[in-house]
C-alpha cells in the first residue's frame, strides 16, 4: 500500500509524458494553461488562509484551547470519552499541526497501545481538519454561502469521535 | 459562517490571553500565523499547479470521461446536478480517489479543480449547491486507505503493532463517510435553496 502511494505520482507523469509524445493534441499547452489557472487560484486562497491560520495560531497561543480543554475533560468522561483525548478532540477540527502535537503528546504520556493512544489514532485516522477543507474548498471559488456545510460536517465530527471510542472498545477490549 | 467562527476564536482567545497575560505570546501567534499562511500558499501553489496541469491534459485527452463514467453509479446517487450537467465528474472522481489512496499533496488542488466544475453548474455563485455540500462534506470525512502520517508517529512512539489500527480506521471511515452522505441529503430535502 505505501509502495502504491509512491509510485503513483511519478506514474501519471509518466502517462502525462506519453501522452505528450504520441498524442496529435498540443497537450503541452493544455498543462500549462491548467497550471496557469491552478496558480490564479492558489493566489486567491491567500487572503482566507492569513485570517483562518492567524484565528487559530491566535487560539493556540493564548492556551485558551488547552483551558477549553480542560474545561470540558469532566464533560467529556461522562458521555464515554477518555479524558485523555479530549484535547485532540476540540483541536483536531482547526488545526492539523496541533493535533499533530496532540497525538504525539499522547504517544509520549500513556503509550501508543494504550487505550487513549489507539482511540487517538482511529479519531486521527478518521477525521480531517473541518474547518481548512470548508474554508479552502469555498474560498477557492468565492462561494460565500456555504448553507449546512458546517453545521453538518461538525456533526459529522461528533459521530466520527463517539464511534471511534466504541470501535476501540469493541477492537481493543 | 466561516468568518463567524474565525472572529468567535479571535476573540476568546484575545480575552483569555489579556486574562492568563500570554499577551507576548499572543501576539507572535498572530505574525506566525500570517506567516505561515504565506508558506502555505506558496507550497499549495506549486502543487495547484501541477494537479491542475495534469487536470487539463487528462480533460483534453478525454482520460477524465471514461474515468467519470466507470464510477457514475455512484456519483449519479451523491452529486444528481453535476451528473445531470455531465460537467465535473471526472474531477469529483479524482479528488476523492486522491482522498483514498492519499496520494501526496493532491488531495486539496485536486479538491478545489472539483469545486471549480461545481462551480460552473451553480447559478447563484454566491450560495453553495447541493452538490457543494455534499462534496465538501465528504472532504472533512476524510478515507484514506493508509494513513502515512499516523503510522509513522505511532512507529516513532515505539508501538508494539503500529498497523493495528488501520482496520478500525476504515471502519469508522466508512462509517462515518455513509453518516454524512445521509445528513447532507437529508438537509437537501428539507432544504431548498
Amino acid at each position: 500500500m505505501a509502495v502504491l502511494s509512491q509510485i503513483i505520482v511519478p506514474l501519471v507523469m509518466a502517462l502525462v509524458g506519453i501522452g505528450m509524445v504520441v498524442s496529435k493534441k498540443d497537450l503541452f499547452s493544455a498543462f500549462t494553461d491548467g497550471a496557469k489557472d491552478g496558480m490564479k487560484t492558489a493566489f486567491s486562497l491567500l487572503p482566507t488562509l492569513v485570517v483562518l491560520l492567524s484565528a487559530i495560531a491566535m487560539f493556540n497561543g493564548s492556551g485558551a484551547s488547552v483551558a477549553l480543554a480542560k474545561f470540558l475533560s469532566p464533560l467529556g468522561e461522562k458521555i464515554g470519552i477518555p479524558s485523555e483525548i479530549i484535547p485532540l478532540v476540540l483541536v483536531r477540527p482547526l488545526s492539523g499541526g496541533a493535533s499533530t502535537a496532540l497525538i504525539t503528546d499522547i504517544f509520549e504520556k500513556y503509550g501508543p497501545d494504550s487505550f487513549a493512544g489507539r482511540c487517538a489514532s482511529v479519531i486521527a485516522g478518521s477525521s480531517d481538519t473541518l474547518l481548512y477543507v470548508i474554508s479552502v474548498y469555498f474560498g477557492a471559488v468565492g462561494v460565500k454561502k456555504t448553507r449546512g456545510s458546517v453545521p453538518i460536517s461538525f456533526f459529522v465530527m461528533v459521530f466520527c469521535v463517539f464511534l471511534s471510542v466504541l470501535m476501540c472498545r469493541i477492537v481493543f477490549i | 459562517m466561516i468568518g463567524k467562527i474565525c472572529g468567535i476564536i479571535c476573540v476568546i482567545s484575545f480575552i483569555f490571553g489579556c486574562f492568563t497575560g500570554n499577551l507576548s505570546q499572543l501576539s507572535s501567534a498572530v505574525v506566525d500565523g500570517a506567516s505561515n499562511a504565506v508558506t502555505l500558499t506558496i507550497t499549495l501553489m506549486g502543487m495547484m499547479c501541477l494537479w491542475s496541469g495534469i487536470m487539463r491534459v487528462a480533460q483534453v485527452s478525454g482520460i477524465i470521461d471514461k474515468f467519470a463514467s466507470l464510477m457514475s453509479p455512484v456519483l449519479k446517487f451523491l452529486f444528481p446536478d453535476a451528473y445531470k450537467k455531465k460537467n465535473g465528474l471526472g474531477e469529483i472522481a479524482a479528488s476523492i480517489s486522491a482522498n483514498i489512496f492519499g496520494i501526496g499533496n493532491a488531495a486539496t488542488p485536486l479538491a478545489i479543480c472539483a469545486m471549480e466544475k461545481l462551480q460552473e453548474n451553480n447559478e447563484k455563485k454566491d450560495v453553495a449547491t447541493n452538490d457543494m455540500i455534499m462534496f465538501a462534506v465528504l472532504g472533512t470525512a476524510s478515507f484514506d486507505i493508509f494513513p502515512t502520517t499516523l503510522i509513522a508517529l505511532r512507529r516513532a512512539a515505539d508501538s508494539q503493532n503500529p498497523f493495528e489500527i488501520i482496520v478500525p480506521v476504515w471502519i469508522c471511515s466508512f462509517l462515518t463517510a455513509v453518516f454524512a452522505v445521509l445528513l447532507v441529503k437529508g438537509f437537501c430535502a428539507l432544504k431548498k435553496r
